[in-house]
């Protein structure tokens, strides 16, 4: 993990986490105040409430928490049904993030704890796939 | 700072359900009601407070000034809250707190939602946005979803069935056939939820309130405004909001709501009560593990042990606690603007001796909980009889 302690902080980082998705990783931040670490896409700390934060790159990789199978799903999903929309908690830190993941049709396919990673970011939102 | 005492005078719904009228005209219907019932005259409302979220979809926006016009008082100022699910709350606390403050002696609070001509699919997209929609909606998690994410995690870490999730939506159910207003007015049994199509795994159809169109309404005045008018008024008690991470990846437990429980404090504290002295609880039970988790947020039960108090029937009308004895989101439905506003009338009918044979026996208090999206954000209400 790499930190590069800056100013204050770019006030929309959207862009940057999505190609940080993009590449299988999350954009966060380390508070340079307190060491909490964040999504980029926050501004002031929860903990402290500075600004001044380094931004890291962390490993996509991490295991399912929760998750549902949607059969039912929004304009636009239609044709993907049934998949599961994940919430992760990354290996690397306590963060959590949640994404779109193809192809789950039982609970048997995604047992909590299950390994996965994200590899993209679309009209999907976060891509996840299994590990 | 010294508070005036605030009352709720009177109460007014349409029926919940599949309505033909227009969004401005049951916002109509259900403040005519609540002033009819409250025995003033529309002059005398100094404030209206409307609450909306999908106005947008029946073409009116804006709605104040159509329902003070038609109202015959189109000099009173009104405004419109939005705050998802839990608009009818948030906007009942403003005019609460206004009240309290002294800036006026009655107010008209209405809320209202007209959304189910658009149908299943678009309805569900548009609820979709009331999400954190950068991380759930556009990641393809509906409402459905996000609270079967709830569920599963609900599941995983106590000892409760989906079993013990479909008794929550049979007891409202139950409730709901007594309720005239209700939208679905019928028995089911655990085997009809648990038959149900899944709609987002592990909650099925029967675990979902249904989309519904309604609109409900109060006066909130001090009590000196009350006593001039009627002897039917209910005594606001206490009052408090609350907030969570708005996306459920930001919580650290998931079988919690965060805002349930700082509202439910700061209400609690308001009132000089704790829970073991409420009569019924109306709680946003929009799926029924909602329901649980709420039950155990608001210090009913003990946290894991909500399912099995569903289970165990302590939650039926003039159980241990009673809870949604209108029928909840569940049965009596959910017109998303008008829900918050919906269990204030209830609290209200209960509280005068209006609520026939869904009355909850000897019951001097009722607690109200409301919250937005999967409780981001979070109004709880207090009420005593007089």
């Amino acid at each position: 993990m790499q930190f590069t302690y800056s100013k204050v902080c770019k006030l929309s980082a959207k862009p940057e986490f999505i190609d940080a998705a993009k590449s299988g990783n999350i954009l966060a931040r380390k508070c340079a105040k307190c060491g909490e670490i964040l999504l980029a896409t926050v501004y002031y700390c929860k903990s402290c409430g500075s600004k001044e934060f380094g931004d890291t790159i962390l490993k996509g990789a991490g295991k399912v928490v929760t998750y549902t199978i949607m059969t039912v799903p929004p304009a636009g999903f239609e044709d993907l049904a049934p998949y599961a929309w994940v919430v992760m908690e990354l290996d690397d830190s306590a963060i959590r993030v949640s994404g779109f993941l193809a192809k789950i049709s039982t609970p048997e396919d995604l047992p909590i704890g299950t390994p996965v990673k994200v590899t993209g970011f679309d009209e999907r939102g976060i891509v996840l796939e299994k590990l | 700072m010294e508070r005036e005492s605030v009352c709720v005078l009177g109460g007014g719904s349409t029926k919940y359900g599949k309505l033909d009228d227009s969004i401005s005209d049951i916002t109509l219907q259900a403040s005519v009601g609540a002033i009819e019932s409250a025995g003033i005259e529309p002059k005398e409302i100094e404030a209206g407070y409307i609450s909306n979220v999908f106005g947008v979809a029946d073409k009116q926006v804006h709605l104040g000034p159509v329902v003070m016009s038609n109202l015959g008082i189109s000099e009173c100022p009104s405004l419109s809250i939005e705050s998802a699910c839990g608009s009818g709350s948030v906007s009942f606390r403003e005019a609460f707190a206004n009240v309290a403050a002294g800036f006026y002696d009655a107010v008209l609070v209405t809320g209202t939602e007209k959304v189910t001509h658009t149908g299943t699919d678009w309805t569900t997209t548009y609820f979709s946005y009331c999400s954190d929609f950068f991380y759930e909606g556009q990641a393809g998690a509906s409402f459905p979803g996000l609270f079967a994410s709830m569920a599963r995690a609900y599941l995983h870490e106590f000892d409760a069935t989906e079993e013990d999730l479909a008794s929550v939506a049979v007891k409202n159910h139950e409730n709901g056939v007594l309720n005239p207003k209700a939208h679905l007015r019928k028995k089911i049994s655990i085997d009809d939820v648990m038959d149900s199509a899944v709609v987002a795994s592990p909650l099925k159809l029967y675990d979902c309130c249904p989309f519904s169109d309604g609109a409900s309404s109060v006066i909130l005045c001090n009590e000196k405004f009350a006593k001039e008018h009627s002897k039917d008024y209910v005594k606001v008690i206490g009052s408090g909001r609350g907030g969570s991470p708005a996306a459920l990846q930001g919580r650290e437990q998931l079988t919690t709501i965060p805002s349930t429980r700082i509202a439910a404090e700061a209400a609690y504290k308001m009132a000089g009560i704790t829970a073991k002295d409420v009569d019924f609880a109306e709680v946003h039970d929009c799926f029924t593990v909602a329901e649980v988790v709420d039950s155990e947020d608001l210090g009913f039960f003990e946290k894991g042990t909500g399912a099995t108090a569903a289970r165990n029937g302590d939650t039926k009308l003039n159980g241990s606690i009673s809870i949604n004895p209108s029928g909840g989101l569940k049965s009596k439905g959910h017109p998303i603007g008008a829900t918050g506003v919906g269990q204030v009338v209830e609290a209200f009918e209960q509280l005068t001796g209006k609520s026939g044979e869904r009355t909850v026996n000897d019951a001097k208090i009722g607690l109200t909980q409301n919250f937005g999206a999967t409780g981001a954000s979070c109004a709880v209400h207090i009420f005593q009889s007089v």
